[in-house]
């Protein structure tokens, strides 16, 4: 797959801010283990809400149409992209009753508002996922583990943001502990990745089963065209081994291993957060440049 | 209705005739546009709904000139089977997974006849139906910004201004081997059903599920030639043998 830049920016800056929304009204009500005054609390959903709608307006980058999107929330029915489009706009109503509830101190609505906003940005993260995950024609997106990796980077990204926001407070409050639970997910998100690379579905048609004779070598004599059409632009793109393989390593050890041992060695928080974003660009950008779908055959490649 | 083509793999000779013949009614009918790219440049391309593939097969016994009495080489390499020319458009699936995708609900297939159409006013040009397809069939018009592809001629296989002879897709008329034919796959009776039930079709991904509606024809095997004499010999088994001689020389 062509690996659109403005898709692979939306997915890892909605992801982060999404993930540092939960963990942000999460530790909201955690007031006896973490002291969080409002202004940092504030703060920490002002980062939120410009990694999510950053996200939201890149992602309307690569449409040929934009005129058209405000149609894209019509088919919650059917689309997994309507499904995503829709509850991330509903995120934004959510959080101004929360913001307001909290404003004018109503105590019976804040928890209400408070776990919506939690299962609808997690939700989110699941749709996002989902519109890889369900698509037949890639076979290496067409996993379970596609939307749980989103969710789980998501979530694990914005854990690491969090001891970074809570590093805003003001001194008299003293340093950010260890943040165990973004230590935790990293690990999570490592043993996820791993198990991804290792077990994905990988090369499941072939040639013979896209023009049904199962019997004999097929190979394609002429494409039929003569320079790149759609078709090559949008699915022919390939990379090379040798550089996706050291992609692999930089992603492995920016994501996950580098956070991981600035969280625990360090108070470098915000670094730690940039590294893990980062690493988790070059994930997303290896996601979409190694997937392969199954038009890949008729233009002559053996296996998909 | 369950309206599609039928597409012979054995009389097609992969002229491409089909594919211009679409180009040109869809280029300028209402349904379509098929814009080009850079035509006279170094780069040309452009929007097709119909693309003509070319396939060599090898080693396959069903379709092997052994049959008809050809040898391996001293290497023992397989004589190459057969050439196939594979023009495709879109399935019209019964389980048309870009339909269900779309998120704008510009993508929608008819009750009625069971054609998949894109409505250019909703679409967005997201790409995610091009992703859902695994046959190729969708292209985005670069210059609308909107998905295009295969019609089935809509605006022109209901148009009673034409001939009747002439309510049928473009393709299908422009074939000079006959190898497109079109029809309804709902009436047992039709053309389609007919040459689809007696000739075979080619299973296209079907693993996937997505129950495409056109057919692929599936080649002729070729007949077998003996050279041997039958038991009981007639003139014309004679003649037939000394030919059949002669061809192997």
């Amino acid at each position: 797959m062509n690996p659109a830049l403005s898709v692979i920016f939306f997915t890892v800056s909605s992801g982060a801010g999404l993930g540092l929304l939960v963990w942000l009204l999460i530790a909201s009500l955690m007031a006896d283990h973490i002291r969080m005054d409002a202004t940092t609390f504030y703060k920490g959903a002002a980062i939120a809400a410009a990694l999510i709608t950053a996200g939201l307006i890149s992602s309307t980058l690569h449409l040929a149409n934009r005129k058209n999107a405000i149609y894209a929330l019509t088919r919650i029915r059917t689309s997994w992209l309507a499904r995503e489009g829709l509850l991330a706009l509903l995120l934004y109503p959510l959080a101004a009753l929360h913001l307001y509830a909290l404003q004018s101190g109503l105590p019976q609505v804040t928890p209400v508002t408070l776990w919506l906003l939690i299962a609808d940005a997690i939700a989110v993260l699941y749709c996002t996922g989902m519109i890889y995950g369900c698509l037949r024609t890639i076979p290496r997106w067409n996993t379970w583990m596609t939307p749980v990796k989103y969710v789980l980077f998501g979530l694990m990204s914005g854990a690491v943001l969090l001891p970074a926001v809570l590093s805003l407070r003001p001194p008299e409050v003293g340093p950010v502990g260890k943040p165990m639970v973004a230590i935790l997910l990293l690990a999570l998100g490592l043993v996820l990745y791993l198990a991804y690379l290792l077990k994905h579905p990988r090369k499941q048609h072939t040639i013979n089963d896209a023009l049904g004779f199962l019997q004999g070598n097929v190979r394609l004599l002429d494409v039929g065209h003569s320079h790149g059409t759609f078709l090559t632009n949008e699915f022919g793109f390939s990379v090379a081994r040798v550089k996706a393989r050291l992609l692999r390593w930089i992603a492995i050890f920016c994501a996950f291993i580098l956070p991981m041992m600035l969280c625990y060695f360090t108070k470098w928080f915000w670094i730690a957060s940039l590294i893990c974003v980062i690493g988790l660009l070059v994930e997303r950008w290896l996601f979409f440049a190694e997937a392969e779908h199954v038009v890949r055959l008729y233009h002559g490649q053996q296996r998909v | 209705m369950k309206l599609g083509l039928a597409i012979d793999l054995d009389t097609c000779v992969g002229c491409h005739a089909c594919a211009v013949a679409c180009k040109e009614w869809n280029g300028q009918s209402l349904m379509g546009g098929a814009p080009d790219y850079d035509a006279w440049g170094k780069a040309p391309s452009g929007t097709w709904y119909n693309r003509i593939r070319h396939y060599e097969l090898e080693g396959d016994p069903t379709y092997s000139p052994h049959r008809c009495g050809s040898h391996a080489d001293t290497a023992g390499h397989e004589p190459l089977s057969k050439t196939i020319n594979v023009p495709m458009s879109c399935m019209h699936c019964e389980e048309a997974h870009c339909v269900t995708v779309c998120p704008t609900g510009a993508s929608y297939k008819r009750a009625e006849d069971g054609i998949v159409l894109v409505d250019p006013s909703r679409c967005m040009g997201c790409n995610y139906c091009a992703w859902a397809c695994p046959y190729g069939a969708r292209e985005l018009d670069q210059d609308a910004g909107v998905m295009k592809k295969c019609t089935l001629c809509v605006d022109r296989i209901y148009d009673e201004q034409l001939a009747e002879a002439d309510r049928q897709p473009a393709c299908v008329l422009a074939c000079p081997t006959h190898a497109r034919h079109f029809g309804d796959y709902d009436d047992p009776q039709s053309k389609v059903s007919l040459l689809a039930a007696s000739r075979g079709t080619q299973s296209m991904l079907d693993d996937l599920g997505y129950k495409p509606t056109n057919a692929y024809l599936s080649p002729r095997k070729p007949v077998e030639v003996k050279t041997e004499l039958p038991l009981r010999q007639g003139l014309s088994d004679k003649a037939k043998a000394f030919v059949n001689r002669l061809i192997q020389l």
